[in-house]
């Protein structure tokens, strides 16, 4: 049971990451590739306010996230005072950069990892209920930015990252939206973090490096930008086919290659068939579908 | 209570489709998973230690299995990554079923730990050695020596055996690399050593000058590289061509016959270690060599950890064998009581080990060294 258990958790946080990621790189066109860095910094920041008692886990849980929003205001301030590049520059910086530190840092737990993290909840309620609980937060996170985008907000991100000149001259502050959207994003990804260290309580700062960037981005792209269910539908995917093929009882030698080949393939296969993803978002904003508008 | 039978039967109801296949073999054989890395950066590692352990599988069933039963080995891809292997040993118990699992590499073992534990079955890591893997829990084994076995033996060999009075260490700064230079730093000093140097390296890093020159300047007569199979040749290749000859010590991890491949004459004057018996002290250990040639056309990588790995079905089919004829289900529980009781177990390819209350066991150091172009025997420590 426990295998099931895992894998519903460790998708239901992967919906909260790739929503959360397509509310940076989608809807708001923020190029970063760093959002697991602060899925780290929730991480660790629960594990280790809980660990030592700081306070009750849920709270530690809000604080990752609250830390993770902070931290990502620190990168986008001077960052998106100039343009585009330079945040993907500088948040992979701050990205690889934070996990040298933590490697540096024995109180937790140095490159050897912080174990002994708390559990929470399947203690007294069972893993079934952290599942509920990870899924629940899970479908929160998608309505959430489902509506975030939808409303007057979400028209003014689009407007901003469709035309950022435009937007700027009709007297609206474009890098208050960005590092707003930048921030939301980043502390939605925290509070993961958090559900994911008192789950497998075993932290590692390797584990949230460029490999997890590219997975995540996988699945925004996979499942089609800039759409509310295409991010659960691409982590959906990338987390079922690897299992999936272990079912297959192929011989190691062709197991391995085989899950290696997944991720490129995949990626390569939806950039030349099909770049808008498994569900397409309409080009322009107008709170319509593709279908409709025109018409 | 009534929604938490509901939830978990439905989710039973879902996971019972989807392996119906998987659950039917389950009473005729005995079942045992393993989990290594199979993709990734430790790929050549992990694969060469599989099929170790495969022959050695192979090998078992041809003999009877488990008193008639097949001994079964189901294989998992960890890609060396906690997150992964979470994944793989957590299918492992609740697919396949299994009462023990096999992993390594120390990341690995420690963030299945938790699993093991809370679901009583056997983690043996056999190949990992960072320090604390013995304090992982009640169900978390290792058959493989742990670093300060074959670190502290390197260490006092180069200091009371080598006279060498001013050691550098320079490690990888992972889990492994920090223990194990910890360990050397302070067996050196008690053994009347000197640590001139203690520089580490990232474990991506692909350019050494940084530390190699502090170390340089250091003015060591020994140096003692602490890294991983995957880049301690480009380390000693570069600390070569900055001109530091003085002797170069390492674990077990940096001997085989690679690494004279891969860097020629800069190879000499290195010394690795080995837990395991080497081709010259055994038969056994010469014949499985050999077949490696015949079958593969190469020596495997990392000879001694594919020893180990041979070795663990056997320690496996033992325990088995013994809760077999005495009627005991095969749960991770009783396994873990009948594989104390048995306590010491004699395999074919790196002799007895006896599990100690502490989680260690305890080997003798075989060093070796390279001389014209080839690894020789240096000493036995600790025999």
């Amino acid at each position: 049971m426990d295998y099931l258990y895992s894998i519903l958790i460790l998708i239901g946080l992967f919906i909260i990451l790739a929503s959360s990621f397509d509310l940076v790189i989608g809807h708001c066109g923020l190029i970063s590739i760093a959002h697991p860095i602060f899925y780290a910094i929730g991480a660790y920041v629960s594990a280790m306010l809980a660990k030592h008692n700081i306070m009750p886990i849920p709270l530690a849980m809000l604080s990752g996230g609250v830390v993770a929003f902070v931290a990502s205001a620190l990168v986008a301030v001077p960052a998106l005072r100039v343009s585009g590049d330079y945040l993907l520059i500088a948040s992979i910086g701050f990205q690889l950069g934070l996990i040298e530190l933590a490697k540096h840092i024995h109180e937790i737990g140095g490159a050897g990892g912080l174990t002994n993290i708390p559990s929470f909840l399947i203690r007294d309620y069972g893993r079934e209920s952290y599942v509920v609980l990870v899924l629940v937060l899970a479908g929160l996170t998608v309505l959430f930015i489902k509506w975030l985008t939808q409303g007057p907000y979400g028209r003014m991100m689009a407007a901003m990252r469709d035309d950022e000149l435009a937007f700027s001259m009709l007297g609206r502050n474009a890098i208050w939206v960005k590092v707003s959207v930048f921030g939301i994003g980043s502390g939605i990804a925290g509070i993961a973090g958090g559900l994911y260290a008192h789950y497998f309580r075993f932290l590692e700062p390797d584990q949230f490096g460029l490999l997890q960037s590219s997975a995540v981005l996988t699945m925004v792209v996979v499942g089609g930008l800039r759409t509310a269910w295409g991010p659960v539908i691409g982590a959906l995917v990338l987390q079922l086919m690897p299992q999936m093929i272990t079912f297959f009882n192929l011989p190691p030698s062709v197991l391995g290659p085989l899950q290696g080949l997944i991720f490129t393939g995949l990626v390569l296969v939806f950039m030349f068939k099909r770049p808008q993803g498994l569900l397409a978002a309409p080009v322009i904003w107008t709170g319509k579908a593709p279908e409709k508008r025109g018409a | 209570m009534k929604a938490h039978w509901t939830l978990k039967s439905g989710a039973a109801l879902v996971l019972a489709t989807l392996l119906a296949g998987s659950a039917l073999a389950q009473q005729t054989s005995y079942k045992f998973g393993m989990a290594m890395p199979l993709t990734g950066g430790q790929a050549t590692y992990g694969n060469d230690q599989v099929k170790a352990a495969q022959w050695a599988v192979e090998e078992i069933n041809k003999k009877g299995g488990i008193n008639g039963k097949p001994l079964e080995m189901i294989v998992m891809d960890t890609q060396a990554d906690p997150q992964v292997g979470i994944q793989s040993v957590n299918r492992m118990i609740s697919v396949d079923k299994v009462a023990v699992f096999v992993t390594a590499w120390s990341g690995v073992v420690k963030a299945v730990a938790p699993i093991a534990n809370d679901n009583k079955v056997v983690e043996l890591s056999v190949g990992a050695n960072s320090p604390d893997i013995s304090q992982l829990g009640d169900y978390v084994y290792t058959t493989f020596p742990l670093a300060d076995v074959d670190i502290r033996a390197v260490a006092g060999y180069s200091a009371k055996e080598m006279g060498k009075k001013k050691a550098a260490v320079l490690f990888i700064n992972n889990e492994t690399g920090l223990g194990s230079a910890t360990v050397y730093r302070d067996t050196f000093k008690k053994a009347g050593g000197e640590v001139v140097a203690y520089e580490a390296y990232d474990q991506k890093a692909t350019d050494f000058t940084g530390p190699l020159l502090k170390i340089r300047a250091a003015n060591p007569d020994i140096i003692h590289l602490q890294g991983l199979v995957a880049e301690s040749p480009q380390v000693i290749a570069q600390a070569r061509q900055l001109g530091i000859t003085v002797p170069i010590t390492s674990y077990s991890g940096i001997y085989n016959q690679k690494l004279i491949e891969q860097l020629g004459a800069a190879a000499e004057n290195v010394i690795a270690t080995s837990l395991a018996p080497g081709v010259e002290d055994s038969p056994l250990v010469k014949d499985y060599v050999d077949r490696w040639v015949k079958e593969v056309g190469r020596a495997p990588n990392g000879l001694p950890y594919t020893q180990y790995l041979y070795d663990t079905p056997a320690l496996v089919a033992a325990v088995f064998t013994a809760l077999d004829k005495k009627g005991i289900a095969p749960t991770g529980e009783n396994f873990r009581k009948e594989m104390l009781a048995i306590k010491t177990f004699d395999l074919p390819l790196t002799g007895k080990v006896t599990f100690a209350e502490d989680h260690t066991v305890n080997k003798p150091v075989y060093l070796v060294e390279v001389k014209n172009g080839k690894w020789t025997k240096k000493a036995v420590v600790g025999q």
